[in-house]
């Protein structure tokens, strides 16, 4: 390169635009970390991890298993679908 | 003459006579018949016809649509009831607004939503758009195929409820839920039959696999009724692989044969192996299925039975079991013949449905031979297998039913709404997720109920902490196919609105573009496929100097 070049270069650029699956990365992720946790479950079976009704007392008598972490994962995914069908359904 | 063989007879008997009207017509008949099959599908209906649009595509697109929402619900069934498996209390807060589900209610379940819901809506779907194409003609009614969109969906959401409470206030919703599939599939059935009636051509191979899967549904139901095999667990069970054989297997094998082509721009492969199919799906027993009839004495309403055959079933069974292995061999390596073609494996990067249908065909021959084997010792006075083959239906209905529909309707996505889906990446990642998840979340549940099977046979007290650990595992796994099945949907509902319009050009996500593929040096063409050209692309060499080189100037 030389030193007349681009003046980019050095410098932090943002892009405006999200690819399209970075959010997939996110989900695996998530998806990836809560079966490590309960792995640890299984590994170690007299210390069993937090439910929500734990983290969150209002909860209590609700939300106290495991499984409330994934179905709470499927209807954020729901609604994400409900949410991108109306706002593309109403954008100009 | 055993249930299994006399009802066999009648329903093959009902079907060439199908067959024969179907070629011949009828008669004097078919001016009026037609005139008042289409009075029956848009008229009669009133003003509710008009509630929906009747654009060309406009039925694939709410019956795919539909299709995938329910894989949604499917997965989240599925992942719900391998989880209770092993926590069976988990939803226990539910049971406050009267919903208290188990592991068996909630697979169960799942199998509604999966077969009918998921599966059914994605190959109706496809064939509403693949039918008119091959007999070169138009949908006989693209508004009543919409507006029964909604009223599967319905009957779908019935039989789901049913699946866990079978009578509410009295009266067995089962029937009010079959009703209602029967009433929309005798509407699809009507439609489908009035477009070929119209047909300019032959109709070609995954033509007849359609049109007979379809037909062959209420005609083996009603085989079994007449014959009163229904009461019977023999008749139950065979009615349950004659549907999964026919409307299942058959229109699925249709819908695959007809997208391979399509997708990959390979001529069918073979002519022969298409109709050994044909022939086989409807002359053999499917062994892919539940080891009962529960489903279909469920959804008739009538008293369940267990599955105890006579000794000459038992013989028919196992005969035409095995025979069944032939149309199956002939359907994936149909399939994966087509899709590869003449020559080394190549995907079409343009279809994000090419790798779900190849994944579906290369399941499809190791879970057949599975299933025969568990479905034989089911035949059994005592089973030893029985305890693998709810885990064994969903291997068949996730990793060869769902792949197969969801990956043609993916490939006929473009062409139904004219538009792409949102992201190819995210297509490829959905299915990653989905495929990947079915298989190990499956895989380790089987490995489960082995080990559950494993103890109890060793009369070891305690059985369940061992399997119920490694069943923890499974139903994690396979909640990457719910989250899969998210993805899926999300790109096609997006792709609906902002999809890049089929007749535009996409930007790549490789760095060769494919217009052009610079060679510098001698490479195999498998190189050059594998850095992202195409068949499209044209090669420019580039001459080779062996002069030093230096900097570039800029």
């Amino acid at each position: 390169m030389s030193e007349g070049g681009s003046g980019t270069v050095g410098e932090f650029i943002q892009g405006e635009e999200e690819p399209s699956s970075s959010w997939v990365v996110l989900a695996f992720g998530l998806v990836t970390s809560l079966a490590l946790l309960v792995l640890h479950g299984i590994l170690y079976p007299g210390r069993d991890l937090p439910v929500i009704s734990e983290i969150l007392p209002m909860f209590d008598g609700v939300f106290d298993s495991g499984i409330w972490f994934f179905i709470l994962g499927v209807m954020g995914g729901v609604f994400a679908i409900i949410a991108t069908m109306l706002t593309e359904a109403t954008s100009e | 003459m055993g249930d299994v063989l006399t009802s066999l007879i009648l329903f093959w008997g009902l079907m060439l006579l199908t067959y024969f009207l179907m070629q011949n017509g009828l008669s004097i008949f078919n001016d009026v018949t037609k005139a008042m099959s289409h009075f029956m599908l848009e008229k009669a209906l009133g003003p509710g016809i008009d509630l929906v649009e009747g654009r060309d595509g406009s039925a694939s697109k709410a019956w795919f649509i539909q299709g995938m929402l329910w894989l949604i619900a499917a997965s989240t069934l599925v992942f719900e009831g391998l989880w209770l498996k092993q926590d069976p209390t988990a939803l226990h807060s539910l049971s406050a607004w009267g919903y208290d589900p188990t592991a068996n209610s909630l697979i169960y379940a799942s199998n509604y939503a999966a077969l009918y819901g998921g599966i059914g809506m994605l190959l109706i779907g496809s064939s509403l758009h693949i039918m008119p194409r091959l007999a070169g003609t138009k949908l006989a009614s693209e508004r009543n195929a919409t507006l029964v969109s909604f009223l599967w969906t319905l009957s779908v959401l019935v039989l789901v409820v049913a699946a866990h409470d079978s009578e509410i206030l009295g009266v067995n919703i089962f029937l009010i839920g079959t009703g209602m599939h029967v009433l929309g599939f005798i509407a699809i059935v009507i439609n489908l039959l009035l477009t070929i009636s119209e047909r300019q051509s032959a109709l070609p191979i995954p033509g007849w696999l359609i049109i007979l899967g379809m037909l062959a549904d209420p005609i083996s139901t009603v085989a079994t009724i007449i014959t009163g095999s229904i009461q019977t667990g023999a008749g139950q069970w065979l009615l349950a692989h004659m549907i999964g054989g026919t409307f299942f297997f058959a229109t699925t094998a249709g819908v695959a044969l007809y997208a391979s082509s399509s997708a990959s721009g390979n001529p069918l492969w073979s002519r022969s192996l298409g109709a050994a199919t044909l022939v086989g799906a409807l002359a053999t027993i499917n062994p892919i299925g539940d080891s009962n009839g529960m489903m279909a004495a469920d959804m008739l309403g009538i008293t369940f039975q267990q599955f105890q055959p006579s000794s000459l079933d038992s013989i028919v069974i196992a005969f035409l079991m095995a025979l069944a292995m032939i149309p199956i061999m002939a359907l994936a390596a149909n399939i994966m013949m087509t899709l590869r073609g003449g020559d080394a494996f190549i995907e079409n990067s343009d279809s994000a449905g090419i790798t779900e249908m190849n994944l579906g065909a290369s399941m499809l021959l190791p879970l057949a031979a599975a299933s025969l084997f568990v479905q034989s010792d089911a035949l059994a006075a005592a089973p030893e297998l029985s305890g693998m083959a709810p885990t064994l239906l969903l291997m068949g209905i996730w990793l060869v039913l769902v792949p197969i529909s969801l990956g043609a309707a993916l490939h006929l996505f473009p062409a139904v709404t004219g538009r792409n889906l949102l992201s190819r990446n995210r297509a490829r990642w959905a299915y990653w997720m989905m495929g990947g998840g079915a298989l190990l979340g499956l895989t380790v549940s089987m490995m489960s109920d082995l080990i559950d099977m494993a103890l109890i046979e060793a009369a070891v007290d305690d059985s369940s902490a061992l399997a119920a650990d490694v069943q923890a595992v499974g139903a994690i796994l396979f909640y990457g196919a719910a989250v899969g099945a998210i993805m899926h949907t999300l790109n096609a509902v997006s792709g609906l609105f902002r999809g890049a319009r089929v007749n535009t050009d996409r930007a790549t996500s490789s760095s060769i573009t494919t217009e052009a593929y610079s060679l510098a040096s001698p490479t195999s063409v498998r190189k050059i496929l594998a850095g992202g050209a195409s068949l499209d692309t044209t090669v420019v060499p580039v001459g080779e100097s062996d002069d030093a080189g230096s900097a570039t100037e800029l």
